[in-house]
């Protein structure tokens, strides 16, 4: 018995061992961020020095028109561009599975292949293919689409439109494969009873496929609206700094930008990413909640 | 007859959607590689036939823009977190799974709380963090803070669930140390869920952005996407070269990705930005 209870804590002083580095580098990159910027929340820097203001970096976001903005211009992305592109990426999914089994391999492989390339190769080909006198621009006019180029990356409505192009690019793919995993997993029986009582397909999208792959739609919700909060790659590089005149600035870039580019206040860039994280956090418990209500129900 | 109408008129659809899906995905590789080929004036204009201005786009980037330092130190910093990385979040995935404790499982539980935190949220006071140490500026600045990885210890801890402990069991009465069994026994088994995560960890280090750009200081000691984004923010901007440094960076993820397919997807399953 005391043989046993020594190798229960031999193994116990193992377990502890084996966390210890990982339980270092957390407490000194996730724990003390969180808990030391409780300290910068209240204070503003000006220069070197810091001082106490209390409540007074949220009394200044109040007023901060920029900072509203970005935050609407990150929830008009996901509001916007998070739909389009799981749409899109369930239509390419049911359609994928359709396909001739032989097409299905190469077409997949396709349209995943956006999602090698990073957030900064994409926001830099892009911004090359959309100049004004650029390519896209150029197909349009010589396909008679377009009387005038349009200003993709220079007209405050258009450059909206190009960084969410930019984001269906590189993300539908990428959710389709998920969909894709989701869809092998359903049952074909379903469908032929359909056709039998003569479902059409799209009928049979929107009353089957889609209600059964609700908990697979919901984790893609979930983990693009937690990453469209955090728009930054595209903002700095594709649009150029959130421009034109922040038409395209988001929160992590203005934080950013408050941070290091423009009046190294760290105490007011902490605030606002305090903002952000309650921000992310709420709509990451509303959609859990989702996702665990459809569990029950199942 | 009309349901067969409607049935093809449905195929046509379908194929049309996804060879335009498929065309759109792939359209932009075609022209980043052929850009390598061109004259900055028609890699703007979107040129679609190979130019020849592959070797001298080549001795640009090379020459004004050091893409070979600009690799290497990219390389350096995504291997060196592989392997620190791979090793010590396998471990803790390990004990968290087979060698449960309630103090462990609360621990865990605080690790999963902190995967909601946007990375824009610590990134400042870990700014100050490094500038404290003296350690801006240097490539153990953006190592260091991406060998733990929440997500990994999660993934792995998901893959040695399926490990059977009676395996486990068995070698302990044979006399093997914990350690040994873990070397020996459990990792070469799951060499697959190990490389997932390699993979993991390499692509979110060799393309990562944000936390550079803040700390990077000097020509000497920038990563690929730092290069790019500071040849984007240049008053003229050499566009041929700057396709090879595209082309570039894209590449080692890309050959990664066909040799590897089924770990690839696996790994980047979990990559939420």
């Amino acid at each position: 018995m005391a043989q046993r209870g020594r190798h229960e804590r031999y193994l116990n002083r193992f377990g502890w061992f084996c966390v210890a580095p990982s339980m270092v580098l957390f407490c000194l990159f996730m724990l003390y961020p969180i808990v030391s910027s409780l300290y910068y929340v209240t204070r503003k820097w000006k220069g070197m020095t810091d001082t106490f203001i209390g409540l007074g970096n949220f009394v200044r976001m109040a007023n901060d028109k920029i900072f509203q903005a970005a935050v609407g211009h990150n929830f008009l992305f996901m509001f916007i561009q998070v739909p389009v592109m799981i749409f899109l990426a369930l239509l390419l999914a049911v359609f994928l599975n359709q396909s001739i089994r032989r097409f299905r391999g190469p077409l997949r492989l396709a349209i995943f292949l956006p999602s090698i390339t990073s957030l900064v190769v994409v926001s830099v080909l892009f911004r090359v293919l959309l100049q004004t006198n650029g390519f896209l621009n150029n197909v349009m006019l010589d396909a008679h689409l377009i009387t005038t180029p349009i200003g993709w990356l220079n007209d405050a409505f258009w450059t909206k439109v190009t960084i969410m192009l930019a984001m269906t690019w590189r993300w539908t793919g990428y959710n389709m494969v998920f969909f894709l995993v989701g869809l092998q997993s359903l049952d074909r029986q379903i469908f032929e009873a359909a056709e039998v009582d003569g479902a059409s397909k799209a009928r049979q999208f929107f009353t089957i496929t889609v209600p059964l792959l609700v908990p697979i739609i919901l984790f893609s919700a979930v983990t693009s609206t937690s990453g469209t909060m955090q728009l930054f790659d595209e903002p700095n590089i594709l649009t150029w700094q959130g421009g034109p005149s922040n038409a395209t600035m988001t929160a992590a870039l203005y934080i950013f930008r408050q941070a290091f580019v423009v009046n190294s206040d760290f105490g007011y860039a902490t605030s606002m990413s305090y903002v952000v994280v309650l921000i992310s956090g709420v709509f990451a418990f509303i959609q859990l909640r989702l996702l665990g209500g459809e569990r029950v129900k199942k | 007859m009309s349901v067969v109408r409607r049935f093809s008129v449905g195929r046509v659809t379908m194929w049309l959607v996804l060879l335009a899906g498929a065309a759109v995905s792939i359209f932009p590789f075609y022209w980043m590689l052929n850009g390598m080929t061109l004259n900055p004036n028609d890699v703007l204009k979107g040129v679609l036939v190979p130019g020849r201005e592959l070797a001298l786009n080549w001795e640009k980037a090379n020459r004004n823009y050091n893409l070979p330092l600009f690799f290497m130190n990219s390389l350096k910093i995504a291997l060196l977190t592989v392997v620190f990385g791979v090793v010590i979040n396998a471990l803790a995935a390990f004990v968290f799974e087979k060698y449960r404790s309630r103090a462990r499982e609360r621990v865990f539980g605080v690790l999963l709380l902190t995967l909601i935190i946007p990375q824009i949220a610590i990134v400042i006071p870990m700014f100050k963090l490094f500038a404290y140490f003296k350690l801006l500026n240097t490539h153990a600045a953006i190592i260091l803070p991406a060998v733990m990885s929440v997500f990994i210890i999660f993934f792995m801890r998901q893959n040695f669930r399926l490990f059977p402990t009676e395996i486990m069991e068995a070698a302990r009465v044979d006399g093997a140390s914990e350690l040994s069994i873990f070397v020996r026994i459990v990792a070469p088994s799951m060499r697959a869920s190990f490389a997932s995560a390699a993979i993991y960890i390499f692509i979110n280090q060799w393309n990562v952005y944000l936390w550079p750009l803040m700390t990077i200081l000097t020509d000497a000691k920038k990563t690929l996407p730092i290069a790019m984004s500071s040849m984007m923010s240049a008053y003229t901007i050499e566009y041929g070269a700057l396709m090879i440094i595209v082309c570039v960076s894209t590449l080692p993820v890309l050959v990664m990705f066909l040799t590897m397919q089924k770990q690839f997807v696996a790994g980047l399953m979990g990559s939420v930005k």
